[in-house]
């Protein structure tokens, strides 16, 4: 008997996974506080539409600055730091600590210096986002072959086109893994910063909706955030493979055959 | 092979010398005071020849290598170029080939092979048009769009050298370029290096471990010592060229590789 391919799987396990949720709490073993029907969600959600586009916008716009700031600020620094070896030894071992403190302990001093709109937001989030960023970019640069570099010299290139044609194209997918991460983490630190304290947003109505026990509003907001979230995933692979034709070759080849060895290895545990 | 005998402009006559090494020595500083790698090397490579260094490993050969290509530098005594030092890379002069085919993996074969070329800002149009005449020079017609990634050990190789032949130097610099092939692999690209050698009339400097390849490759053959490493023999191959597998089974071939395995043991 042959296996069906795993995306074929995958997507079967979300349709039984939307029609559980659909027709479980229909039937009553699950009270409506607990879980709203999907129908119910979908129909709040239309209900609101405005109310729900205007706080997705707002969301949107502070994931949108501060991955901006997480990106940005991350490439740079983690590019000096990389580069430097002196300000390598001395910071790397500073901010890799830091990636492991929950940053989220400082969101009530953010509120406190930025007010509870949008750019505390977007500072809190940016810094989430940045540590990952910053600490890819840094090993990215740090791990180059140094044949490449020494090939190029020996082809007479100069520091500025070391820099630009070879150490830049050769760190790119390291700092696009990091991207990826970065990314997620700023749309997380967002969403955690405007449940806690905010006056707008999708987290702000999920957190809203919650404190007066309207749960199919609560899951109409998760619905819009997982959508997010999904979008801004398939997003940054769709980029990336553009990016990074040479390396997700390779990838795909591993993933294969990775594939096909839990293929063999099904059939033999059942 | 009407463009690639347009493209060889040998500097410098046969029989002068192309490349000079004039009593160098070398001290690496190490955490516990200065190791010396190299020492009071004289050797000079004619116009022309195939010159192989063979020697334990670490006995420095390639920090030789890296010296004449104006990668590193020699704490003692100076290495002239046609007649100058090279004291920075000039591609104008050297062409190097390294060990692992270091091949830019974001670049297709094409654009590999001209990246020389656009680091001095050559125009497109001659680019393609020298690199294109470099890739079929190696016997890869047709793979210039592919990936370093969708092609074979031994064809990387391959791209290797059309991109150290693009600038078109006089000398090339060769780093056990095949030391990561399979023996097959080896033999062929060996041979091909063998062929594109006489039709540019290149002057090669060659580093390899293997004896056998060395034999077969070279003009003459420089023997050194493990570290810090000297020149203790230098042996003249006098088989005819072109060279043909046949002669590894000869008497001849077999004496030569001996006397190299002698020297090499004797220096370990």
């Amino acid at each position: 008997m042959r296996w069906p391919a795993p995306s074929t799987v995958r997507w079967a396990m979300l349709v039984v996974l939307l029609a559980l949720w659909e027709f479980v709490p229909t039937t009553g073993v699950i009270p409506e506080l607990f879980l709203p029907a999907l129908s119910k969600t979908l129909y709040v959600l239309w209900v609101d539409k405005h109310i729900y586009f205007a706080a997705l916008l707002v969301t949107l716009y502070e994931v949108a600055l501060s991955m901006l700031i997480a990106c940005g600020l991350g490439i740079l620094v983690g590019a000096v730091v990389g580069g430097l070896a002196v300000l390598r030894n001395l910071l790397l071992p500073i901010f890799s600590s830091l990636y492991a403190v929950p940053i989220v302990i400082l969101y009530p001093i953010f509120t406190a210096w930025f007010g509870i709109g949008s750019q505390s937001k977007i500072a809190f989030a940016g810094i989430y986002g940045f540590f990952p960023v910053m600490l890819s970019t840094a090993a990215g640069i740090r791990t180059i072959d140094p044949q490449f570099v020494l090939a190029a010299r020996s082809m007479g290139a100069t520091l500025p086109q070391l820099i630009t044609r070879v150490i830049i194209p050769a760190s790119v997918p390291t700092v696009f893994a990091g991207l990826r991460l970065g990314g997620a983490l700023t749309i997380i630190g967002v969403v955690v910063a405007e449940m806690l304290t905010a006056s707008a947003g999708i987290g702000y109505l999920v957190t809203l909706n919650r404190t007066i026990l309207d749960s199919p509003r609560v899951f109409a907001g998760i619905l819009a955030i997982l959508v997010l979230s999904i979008a801004y995933y398939m997003l940054a692979r769709a980029l990336e493979s553009r990016m990074v034709v040479w390396q997700s070759a390779g990838k795909q080849t591993r993933a294969a055959s990775r594939d096909a060895q839990v293929a063999v290895a099904a059939p033999a545990a059942a | 092979m009407q463009h690639v005998a347009n493209l060889s402009d040998v500097r410098g006559r046969v029989g002068e010398a192309a490349i000079e090494v004039d009593r160098v020595s070398h001290v690496y500083a190490g955490p516990e005071g200065g190791v010396p790698a190299l020492q009071d090397i004289s050797m000079s490579v004619g116009v022309g020849r195939f010159v192989v260094i063979v020697g334990p490993s670490g006995c420095g050969k390639t920090s030789l290598l890296m010296m004449m290509a104006g990668l590193r530098h020699q704490t003692e005594g100076r290495i002239l170029c046609y007649g100058r030092p090279i004291p920075n890379p000039d591609p104008e002069r050297v062409g190097v080939i390294f060990q692992e085919a270091s091949l830019f993996p974001w670049l297709s074969t094409l654009d590999n092979i001209e990246f020389p070329l656009s680091l001095r800002g050559t125009p497109r149009e001659e680019r393609r048009r020298r690199s294109q005449a470099m890739l079929s020079l190696v016997g890869l017609d047709g793979f210039g769009a592919r990936y370093p990634h969708e092609l074979s050990g031994g064809m990387k190789q391959r791209v290797s050298i059309a991109r150290g032949l693009v600038q078109d130097p006089p000398v090339l610099l060769m780093d056990e370029p095949f030391a990561a092939l399979d023996e097959q692999t080896r033999m062929t690209m060996g041979h091909e290096l063998l062929r594109i050698w006489s039709t540019t009339k290149k002057t090669v400097v060659f580093i390899t471990h293997s004896l056998t390849e060395a034999v077969y490759l070279a003009d003459e053959v420089l023997v050194m010592s493990a570290r810090p490493g000297r020149i203790i023999d230098h042996i003249q191959v006098t088989l005819p060229r072109p060279r043909t597998y046949e002669m590894m089974a000869t008497d001849v071939f077999g004496r030569l590789r001996d006397r190299i395995w002698q020297q090499i043991r004797k220096a370990d």
